[in-house]
């Protein structure tokens, strides 16, 4: 395989998703890839959202600033959509990324459902390697 | 003129905590309707639940029973927006049903507009995936219904979301035309004016992105300018609407700066594209603002039936009128260079 340059994983701000966002770390890390982190903005986050364009979270500054990665080698970067669009976009110019990562079950998911599942849908459709990450 | 309603009423067990799709969006709606004061011009359809087989024209198999499942597992959250309870497999059902049942009334009767008053909406149901809160598309449900007895269909949408889930499906469907006036950028993230459908229906999926701030003289704009022309180029035998009414300046899901009268406007755009009557059917989609939902529908289908209604003013002013421009040029260039492509291909 090439040389791994740009790695995205999907954020949601669920324990799984700090999982992945730790794994992918680790592996940009090791890589030297940068990192983009996404969120997928949907409907409901009209009405008040946790998150911000351009205003990293905390979780994600603690696990970028633990596994090594200073705010030079990642991004932040919110899109409003679907998660699993959202994320396979990233495959696309201009982020590229040559990995996706995401984490095994999302907000509010009933455990053993296939529907819904970001990262069954993810692992479907992309065209670049995708690492699901099974939660802690 | 005859308005034919059907509505799903005895709902209220798919909702769910503090979530804006809700069953008051059925009653505002058809509060709207009691407002027009049709008497006996107002008709019921029967209550009828879609069956496997209608379903299975846009949505896969499996889909279909994993939904079920899930819903009679006893539901959850599906994805950040959408839910299912208990119920919520009989009531969508009977959502995609109520659009079968009330084009089934147009047909019997020849005369007539459609009202769908249903819920959970259904534009962005994918055919393999819930989202965006919608579960079984109903839209697509009717359309691929009715062409499947060899009619041509155009389905508008003018929810202020893109209907992502009704473009997948018809993209490559040469006897569907696919149109849709949306904010952007705003969920779900689809709708660019380049996506302009499949090798065997090109130019038959037409998207008209909107700014923020977009007013009644943009959308009026972008049916004039682009979406009239493509479908009358169609030619369509029915006209489906995917009337969402979160457009509305008092809507809190989105930001465009729409008024009942802009609405009023739409609605009698549309009915032109009808050739015939009985032939026109508006399927509720979005709209959470009770107040503006319920003076929207009224609006919309008092000008659909040709009665008009008083209502606020027009509004305009707001940006986005020179962008319908843009997207006229980066739609045709479009259409050039993808026939150019799947002629190297073979596919035309």
């Amino acid at each position: 395989m090439n040389q791994v340059t740009s790695i995205a994983v999907g954020f949601d701000g669920s324990v799984e998703s700090e999982t992945a966002l730790r794994w992918a770390a680790g592996m940009a890390h090791e890589s030297g890839a940068s990192l983009t982190v996404l969120h997928a903005s949907g409907i409901l986050e009209r009405l008040g959202s946790a998150f911000e364009p351009g205003v990293v979270p905390e979780a994600v500054s603690r696990i970028m600033a633990e596994e090594g990665i200073d705010s030079s080698r990642f991004r932040w970067v919110i899109e409003e959509g679907d998660a699993c669009s959202a994320l396979l976009q990233c495959a696309s110019e201009p982020v590229s990324a040559q990995v996706l990562v995401v984490g095994s079950r999302g907000h509010g998911k009933r455990p053993g459902t296939m529907i819904g599942s970001v990262s069954l849908e993810v692992v479907q459709h992309a065209k670049v390697p995708v690492v699901v990450v099974p939660g802690s | 003129m005859v308005l034919i309603v059907n509505e799903v009423f005895d709902d209220a067990e798919h909702e769910s905590p503090d979530h804006p799709e809700r069953p008051g969006r059925v009653q505002a709606a058809m509060a709207g309707v009691d407002d027009l004061h049709l008497g006996e011009d107002l008709v019921v359809a029967p209550r009828y639940s879609a069956t496997r087989a209608e379903l299975l024209r846009v949505h896969a198999g499996g889909y279909l029973d994993e939904l079920g499942a899930y819903c009679y597992g006893g539901g959850g959250d599906i994805d950040q927006d959408t839910y299912a309870t208990y119920d919520s497999w009989s009531i969508a059902t009977l959502s995609a049903g109520a659009g079968l049942s009330v084009i089934s009334e147009l047909q019997r009767r020849g005369e007539g507009v459609g009202f769908v008053a249903a819920r959970p909406p259904g534009h962005h149901a994918l055919a393999d995936r819930a989202m965006g809160f919608c579960l079984l598309n109903n839209v697509a449900v009717a359309a691929a219904a009715l062409a499947s007895q060899g009619e041509r269909v155009a389905i508008i949408d003018w929810d202020v979301h893109h209907g992502n889930g009704t473009q997948q499906i018809f993209w490559d469907e040469p006897n569907v035309l696919y149109a849709s006036m949306h904010q952007w950028p705003l969920f779900p993230g689809s709708g660019a004016a380049t996506e302009i459908g499949g090798p065997r229906a090109l130019g038959a999926t037409i998207n008209v992105p909107l700014p923020e701030g977009a007013t009644g003289d943009v959308t009026w704009r972008a049916i004039d300018e682009i979406v009239a022309p493509a479908v009358e180029a169609f030619s369509p035998t029915w006209v489906l609407v995917s009337a969402g009414f979160d457009a509305h300046r008092l809507d809190p899901m989105a930001d465009l700066c729409l008024s009942d009268a802009d609405y009023a406007d739409l609605a009698a755009s549309v009915s032109r594209f009808v050739k015939g009557p009985g032939r026109l059917a508006f399927f509720l989609e979005g709209g959470y603002d009770f107040g503006a939902l319920r003076t929207s529908v009224a609006s919309t289908l008092s000008a659909a039936l040709d009665a008009p209604l008083s209502t606020e003013p027009r509004s305009n002013g707001g940006p986005g009128f020179d962008q319908i421009d843009r997207v006229k040029a980066q739609r045709l260039t479009a259409i050039e260079s993808w026939t150019r492509e799947f002629e190297k291909e073979g596919q035309l």
